[in-house]
């Protein structure tokens, strides 16, 4: 248990000292910024994805609410960044507790539904009629909160917060039952786990992370439309991470984000076409060849994936 | 004693700072000039934006080779001329990707110049990464009010005045007609959300309340229960508010729904008529009101700077094998901006190009530059034109309003 420990807290110790150095290395601090928004909502898919096997079409959806509950807090009950970060997570916590008898469904009604929800959600928000609340389809300016470096500093706060919470999920009870529930929610039932409440909390804080992390990228940003932070590319990017690493595990999300945002900003930045001939090939063959993500591969050899 | 020694100590540590001070100056006055000035910018391969763009970008790309093409653009910096490189990369119509985009461009690329992409949704990433990179960013239409928000230091507005502006003669024009049932349709984003408030406001100001005003999804792709909806408030003038792909899709919807308004306004037949023709049909145009610009508003007389009108349409037509439409204007006045700062700007740090930016004053084919202190363009004006059927079948503008610069008078509508 104790060498557990020291193993976690070496990971956390060695992803905060790349993202500070990688600053030093690689001027793009905006596409670094990017990459640990996807690290960490990569976590949150791997939370509810990997540990309950909810796939949450609508994530965004709770990223995007992040976002705006942040820039309002900060905007109209003019908090100070982090408390209006600390708010967006709060509204985005509040959206899960609505939204938690979507949990009633499962596989695809439960995907459909989770995205059905999200685009409600972006659809009130950018709705003309509430402009004096949400400032409507006209977006958001935080000109005066307007700190990329703070901002870049707090989102690796939040990314190791995120790979936190899924290294103790791995060792706890709490995550053993939600695997138990996960692979057979009947049995796990009857042996005592209370599915419903254990199911709720990892929805619930799943919600939570993509809530901070849509405040911080609502901080780094400044001037945004609802579109930008309620955008499905977003959840497709996040759960495709995911899966191609390989759900519940913590280095698998994190290995198919660094490689598949790296080949996106690689060659989809000066020949997107190319990258999405690519990355549609790669989804197909993730799909057919290797469903649980590169991990499996390497478990199947023998090698154990944290 | 000792303080004396101290005040010595300081007197010969300012003096050495300012020596350093001095021969940085010197050693950046006599650099040697760059090879080529770097332009970067980004443009929609595909995605909501790709139309109006790609056509941006190549009147970019024209400005960029007739520049080259007699050996590059004077920069008083260093008193030279100097070849221009573009640096271009294609966001598909995503801010998201764009952010990136942006802040490559400037980490990576080194640009000298940054260039936004089209619209205020894809300026709108661009804003942020300028600012953040002390990186003045000019602007071809991305005509947001929101970015020129003072201080706004970082950004100057090449074509187009602010979109709040934009409806001043159309709003006007409607009070001079004596319509007092108008139905407004808008797509909610920023540009043409803020036409609407512009326009509902100076109706209100002469006690005139729409009978309908409501927003709808930008990415609309039926407007027939909107087009009914409106008709049943019995209007005397329609508006609809919208991107190239919305007032495609309303005109579509319109002729099949039998519907007939006696008046209608749209943005888009304006600057990009051969566009909506080949979607729509003259037909369907016919006598449509729109804010008309380049080329539907020529300008070929008093021009200061730049290729005419007729002359731009000729030389750029190689290119891109059919007439220029306003965006193409918009990317080449984007450049000729860019050309007369670098002209006069004393230096190519970012605040010198700004400040160059600002005082320039030229007419160009786009008509009136003129640049506010927040960035925002003064100088154009969009007056009210009609689309009236040509003998040839086709539509050609005719401005109504206001009389200053009519060529004509509008027709009944059939």
């Amino acid at each position: 248990m104790r060498r557990g420990v020291w193993r976690d807290g070496a990971i956390l110790l060695a992803v905060a000292v790349v993202l500070l150095l990688l600053p030093k290395a690689y001027s793009n601090q905006m596409l670094l910024f990017q990459l640990m928004v996807y690290l960490a909502l990569s976590q949150g898919v791997n939370i509810l994805y990997g540990f309950t096997g909810y796939l949450p079409f609508g994530y965004v959806g709770f990223f995007g609410i992040g976002a705006y509950g942040a820039s309002l807090a900060m905007l109209d009950l003019h908090f100070a960044p982090l408390l209006g970060i600390l708010a967006g997570a709060v509204v985005a916590l509040l959206l899960g507790l609505l939204l938690s008898p979507l949990l009633r469904l499962s596989g695809a009604y439960f995907a459909i539904a989770s995205l059905a929800a999200s685009q409600a959600v972006y659809l009130v928000i950018a709705n003309p009629s509430l402009q004096n609340i949400t400032y409507g389809p006209y977006g958001i300016q935080l000109p005066n909160q307007f700190n990329p470096i703070a901002s870049y500093y707090t989102m690796v706060v939040v990314l190791l917060l995120a790979v936190g919470v899924v290294l103790y999920i791995r060792r706890s009870r709490f995550g053993m039952a939600l695997q138990a529930m996960r692979d057979d929610p009947v049995s796990a039932a009857m042996s005592g786990v209370p599915v419903v409440r254990e199911r709720i909390a990892a929805w619930l804080i799943s919600a939570a992370l993509a809530g901070v992390v849509g405040g911080v990228f609502a901080w780094q940003t400044s001037v945004f439309y609802p579109d930008a932070v309620f955008t499905l590319s977003i959840s497709i990017f996040a759960i495709v991470f995911a899966l191609f690493g390989g759900v519940g595990t913590l280095l698998g999300p994190m290995f198919g984000t660094v490689v598949l945002f790296g080949m996106y900003n690689m060659i989809g930045i000066s020949d997107p076409q190319y990258f999405q001939l690519i990355y549609g090939l790669l989804i197909v063959a993730l799909v057919i060849f290797l469903p649980d993500g590169v991990a499996s591969l390497l478990r199947k050899k023998g090698i154990h994936v944290l | 004693m000792m303080r004396f020694k101290r005040y010595l100590w300081t007197l010969a540590s300012v003096a050495a700072l300012l020596a350093m001070g001095g021969g940085a100056t010197a050693s950046a006055a006599s650099a040697p000039a760059p090879k080529f000035i770097t332009i970067g910018t980004l443009y929609a391969g595909s995605g909501n934006y790709a139309t109006s763009s790609l056509p941006e970008l190549a009147g970019l790309k024209f400005w960029i080779s007739q520049v080259n093409a007699k050996g590059g653009v004077y920069v008083k910096a260093y008193h030279k001329k100097i070849k221009i490189r573009l640096v271009d990369y294609n966001d598909q119509s995503d801010p998201n990707t764009a952010t990136t985009q942006y802040a490559q461009l400037i980490t990576q690329d080194k640009v000298n110049i940054l260039v936004s992409d089209f619209g205020s949704v894809l300026t709108a990433a661009a804003v942020t990464v300028a600012k953040e990179h002390k990186m003045v960013l000019f602007d071809p239409t991305g005509t947001g009010s929101s970015f020129f928000t003072p201080p706004s230091p970082y950004i100057v507005l090449t074509s187009l005045p602010t979109s709040a502006v934009w409806p001043d003669s159309f709003a006007k024009y409607l009070i001079a007609l004596g319509k007092k049932r108008v139905a407004i349709v808008y797509a909610t984003n920023d540009f043409d959300g803020a036409q609407d408030a512009t326009l509902v406001a100076a109706l209100k100001a002469h006690h005139i309340t729409p009978v309908y005003n409501n927003g709808v999804d930008t990415a609309t792709s039926n407007y027939t229960v909107i087009i009914h909806n409106m008709a049943q408030t019995h209007p005397d003038a329609a508006v609809e508010f919208g991107y190239p792909n919305n007032d495609i899709t309303f005109f579509q919807n319109l002729s099949a729904s039998g519907v007939h308004f006696p008046f209608l306004f749209t943005i888009f037949p304006g600057q990009q008529l051969a566009l909506l023709t080949q979607n729509v049909g003259a037909k369907a145009l016919s006598d449509t009101f729109t804010y008309p610009t380049p080329p539907l508003l020529a300008y070929n007389k008093g021009i200061t700077y730049g290729l005419s009108l007729n002359a731009f349409a000729k030389a750029i037509k190689p290119q891109i094998k059919s007439a220029p439409n306003f965006l193409d204007i918009a990317g080449y006045q984007a450049g000729l901006v860019i050309q007369k700062t670098l002209e006069t700007s004393k230096s190519l740090s970012q605040l010198d190009l700004r400040a160059a930016a600002g005082r320039i004053r030229f007419f160009t084919l786009d008509g009136q530059y003129k640049l506010a202190k927040s960035g925002a363009q003064l100088g154009e004006l969009l007056p009210v034109a009609q689309l009236q059927p040509t003998k040839s079948g086709g539509v050609a503008p005719v401005i109504v309003y206001p009389q200053s610069v009519a060529t004509g008078k509008a027709v009944a509508t059939h």
